[in-house]
């Protein structure tokens, strides 16, 4: 397998913080990669770095051999990078339909001209993305809610709508910071179903979660960060066992 | 040279006045984010109360003595008193709502107060422009190489005086902490227990205040009053806000006054045609090249 | 007579917006086109053409405003403007005073093009700022544009130009009749509408609300912001220099002083009016009030010198009318009176939530 996401040497400090400190990181493609750590230790400024909204201090980040630091997030959304928030930042005041399709923006094609005259091709190409919106709904289990605006659905609900529209983009890479927060026992397990979903598509997983639970039973490679550090890297079962992550959580229990 | 250090002196002058407006524009946006598009209007409202005052106590031309104390001593109360419940009455009816709605709303509801007071100006005074009393006997005085008019003098040193002033309330007085911790994080203030509501509105008041001493040192400096004169001058004032750092009472005071030289030596220069299209060009350029400004520092995203 | 015009015209956008049919909306649609179109032959009172012709270049401003302001959510407070190079673009290529006497028709495109390219300069450099203050950059702008003309001899200084020429049609002269003002604004607002309704729908359309919803957000969906932004101000300014050619070739002049912020202000309270962002909001928005301007205020002048025996002239105090209309739709009705589904829940859910805190 090659690497699919090679970070190097990631650095990055909000003044005196030191959010990220000579982060290495190399996810498998293809496969369901978790990165844990205790409240505060840079896990969504590392997700924030990937997709371009930090300038980094030091290091590289390269998604499928090419460097993508120093692009601007669209572009990177572009190369084939979605994500999740960790608040939510769906478009509360769209309806779900539109936030899907909002998704599917770094893959359409269209011209101005299109825009402005809607032409048949464009309103062709409409329906088109219409359909496979619906089918994203439908593949994350929502189903009849197409209509209404993304902020009036359930908590759940939102959580789900925005990986439907991170899906949109046919993203290679999907990046979700702790998807799972907030959600019942039931919800989680339909979570883990659906990332599992998501990976037999050929998507690629990184998640950033506090649920040890769902992490040792969904994720073949596990990272920890630990004030800004890297501490560990490995399989489930090498996590658990290893003694700096253990004291990492003991010291700032999460 | 000669001409040079008059620009100069006239500059800072001018610029004292335009110091004494953006403060209550930056004392403001550091509070709520509110571009409040109105103090530009509340400051001519204070060239008219004074006017009023004057008038009423039957001031037509210079004044001398004791009597010249007290004329401008109660000129002063009267336009920043009625300046400063002016500002808080804006804020409680027109902006106070609107606090949580999308950042267009503010800024638009801004714009319609600004109408409205200029159009109540309009009907109050007239649409020409109004004479005001010199109320100040005006000599110039050498001070070395340069001349200074008694006015400028006055000008300058009733700015400096309100800023000192105003330093001191908002850094040791509790309701000018109060202030600023809204300010700085206005739920985190609201949970140590500040009254977010009178700390805004303190803001308004002092920024009025400011504005109506303005419009009574405008008065008395250009010897007239206009209706429409917070508009530009409003917009030179924001200008300078942004040009100190917005939210940074410091940076607006030295954004004032260079704006007020930059304006002088663009007149002398270029031509009072194009002293506007400087000014309003710097805006552009600062907000462009530096939005944070000379003083400010660089807001962070959080996500 | 006007108002029976006016009226019948939104009544008939009105219901047009709520019918569910496309037959039947295209149906009545078709009737109104019609009817506006046979009018002027029946009546023959120029005095409502004239009204009615300038209201029709606001309707135009308007829905190209809307356009930056109502779907991107950018503020523009300097959109008169791009209405001034409009105007001065036919005021220098169909004048004597260059010399030049291109066709109207011609100067139309290039009008368009100009004020589009004048979005995009002033757009590039400003268009990374946020809210507030683009608003007041833009309204520099809009200080700036006709402070330049007005300072520049060559474009007539402080009295700007005069005796434009009139447009012809077909080798017809406009002559000096209001009627043929009144098709072109028909034909404008009409090209203008089908557009921005087709952009309100398009995928630019869409990306323009992603913007005004959550820009960062929109950036990790593949969204180019700036360019999405500048595509904005560049069409909005477009529809405002076709406006200001049509305002200048009507009027006969243009000088610096018909482009202050004023009518910056003024094409913000018709969106306001209405209901940013939506389309049948917006020209309903801006035919009331330059209705309210050009006719309705003289004929409350007239009844209440007539029965009150005193001469007032409210057409003094219209500013202080778009004042009161910024903030009491803004602090009431942020949504304005025709909104569309979004753009009131959005607007609204603000001002609900603070009464109820
Ligand atoms: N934009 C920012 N400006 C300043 N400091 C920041 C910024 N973003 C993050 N930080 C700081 O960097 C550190 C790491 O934050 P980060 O959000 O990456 O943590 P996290 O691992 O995601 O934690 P959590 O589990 O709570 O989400 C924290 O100390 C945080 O305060
Ligand atoms: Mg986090």
């Amino acid at each position: 397998m090659t690497a699919l996401l090679s970070i190097d040497g990631v650095s990055k400090s909000f003044g005196a913080v030191c959010a990220l400190s000579g982060v290495d990181l190399s996810v498998d493609a293809g496969s369901i990669f978790a990165i844990i750590g205790p409240n505060g230790a840079g896990k969504s400024t590392l997700f924030n770095a990937i997709t371009g909204i930090y300038t980094l201090d030091s290091g590289t980040i390269a998604f499928d051999g090419r460097r993508i630091d120093g692009l601007p997030t669209f572009v990177i959304a572009r190369r084939g990078i979605a994500r999740t928030f960790q608040n939510l930042r769906l478009f509360g005041f769209l309806s779900a339909i539109d936030n899907v399709l909002i998704g599917e923006h770094a893959r359409m094609r269209g011209t101005l001209v299109d825009s402005l005259l809607g032409t048949p091709r464009a309103r062709a190409q409409e329906r088109a993305a219409r359909e496979r919106a619906r089918a994203w709904l439908d593949f994350v289990g929502l189903n009849d809610v197409g209509e209404q605006f993304a902020r009036n659905l359930s908590y759940g609900a939102q959580r789900r709508l925005e990986i439907a529209r991170a899906l949109a983009s046919q993203p290679r890479l999907l990046l979700l910071d702790e998807p799972a927060a907030g959600l019942n026992p039931t919800e989680k397990r339909e979570l883990a179903d659906l990332v599992r979903a998501i990976r037999d598509r050929g998507v690629t997983v990184v998640l950033i979660e506090h649920d040890m639970g769902l992490v040792m039973s969904l994720c073949e490679r596990i990272a920890v960060l630990d004030h800004g550090e890297k501490i560990a890297q490995g399989a489930p079962a090498e996590i658990r066992a290893n003694p700096a992550v253990i004291e990492a959580y003991l010291g700032a229990p999460a | 040279m000669h001409e040079f250090l008059a620009q100069l002196v006239n500059g800072i002058s001018v610029g004292a006045i335009y110091a004494l407006i953006a403060l209550g524009y930056t004392m403001v946006y550091g509070i709520v984010e509110l571009i409040n598009f109105a103090h530009g209007d509340v400051y001519t409202f204070g060239s008219f109360v004074a006017l009023t005052v004057l008038t009423a106590l039957g001031v037509s031309g210079e004044v001398h003595g004791i009597a010249l104390v007290i004329d401008v001593c109660l000129a002063i109360l009267a336009a920043a008193v009625v300046c400063g419940v002016l500002g808080i009455a804006i804020e409680r009816f027109a902006y106070r709502r609107l606090r949580n709605a999308p950042r267009l709303a503010p800024l638009i509801t801004a714009i319609g107060v600004s109408f409205i007071l200029e159009n109540v100006m309009q009907l109050w005074q007239g649409p020409a422009q109004v004479s005001f009393p010199a109320v100040f006997a005006n000599p110039s005085l050498a001070l070395g190489p340069i001349a200074v008019t008694v006015k400028q003098l006055v000008v300058v040193l009733l700015a400096v005086g309100a800023m000192l002033a105003l330093q001191y309330i908002v850094h040791n007085t509790r309701l000018g902490m109060a202030m600023r911790a809204t300010a700085q994080d206005r739920d985190a203030a609201s949970l140590v227990g500040i009254d977010v509501n009178r700390a805004i509105a303190l803001a308004f008041l002092l920024g009025g205040a400011l504005a109506g001493l303005a419009g009574f040192v405008s008065g008395v400096y250009y010897q007239s009053a206009w209706f429409f004169n917070g508009f530009s001058a409003g917009l030179k004032a924001f200008t300078a806000a942004v040009l100190g750092g917005i939210g940074n009472i410091a940076g607006a005071m030295l954004g004032g006054f260079l704006i007020g030289i930059i304006e002088s030596f663009a007149t002398w220069k270029l031509g009072g045609q194009w002293s506007n299209v400087t000014v309003f060009a710097i805006l552009v350029i600062v907000l462009v090249v530096r939005p944070s400004g000379l003083l400010g520092t660089k807001p962070i995203v959080k996500v | 007579m006007i108002y029976v015009y006016v009226l019948a015209t939104i009544a008939a956008v009105v219901i047009v917006e709520r019918t569910r049919s496309r037959r039947v909306k295209l149906a009545i649609l078709a009737a109104l086109a019609l009817t506006l179109a046979i009018v002027p032959f029946v009546d023959r009172t120029d005095a409502t053409f004239n009204v009615l012709a300038d209201a029709g270049v606001f309707v135009m401003l308007a829905l190209g405003l809307n356009i930056v302001v109502g779907y991107a959510g950018l503020l523009d407070l300097g959109y008169a403007a791009f209405f001034a190079i409009g105007a001065y673009a036919y005021g220098i290529l169909a004048s004597p005073q260059f010399g030049v006497h291109l066709p109207f028709w011609a100067i139309l495109f290039i009008a368009a093009a100009c004020a589009g390219l004048a979005g995009i300069v002033l757009g590039a450099p400003t268009l990374r700022l946020h809210g507030d203050y683009l608003a007041i950059v833009t309204l520099g702008f809009g200080e700036i544009v006709p402070q330049v003309f007005q300072n520049t001899q060559a474009v007539g200084g402080p009295n700007g130009i005069a005796a434009l020429d009139v447009p012809s049609a077909l080798g017809h002269s406009f002559g000096t009749a209001a009627v043929p003002y009144y098709f072109v604004t028909l034909g404008g607002i009409a090209l203008v509408a089908w557009v921005a309704r087709n952009l309100g729908r398009s995928r630019l359309g869409r990306a323009w609300m992603a913007i005004r919803e959550d820009e960062l957000a929109a950036k990790h969906m593949g969204i180019d912001t700036t360019r999405t932004k500048l595509a904005a101000f560049a069409i909005g300014a477009s529809f405002s220099g076709l406006g200001g050619v049509i305002f200048a070739a009507k009027l006969g002049l243009v000088s610096p002083d018909l482009f202050q912020f004023q009518v910056s202000v003024l094409i913000l309270s018709m969106l306001v009016l209405g209901g940013m962002g939506s389309l049948i909001g917006v020209v309903v928005g801006s035919l009331v009030l330059s209705l309210l301007n050009s006719a309705l205020l003289p004929n409350i002048n007239a009844v209440i010198a007539s029965t009150l025996h005193v001469n007032v002239d409210l057409t003094n105090y219209h500013f202080l009318i778009y004042g009161v209309i910024l903030v009491a739709i803004m602090l009431f009705r942020p949504e304005g009176f025709l909104p569309n589904r979004e753009r009131r829940a959005e607007l609204h859910a603000a001002a609900i939530t603070e009464t109820s805190s």
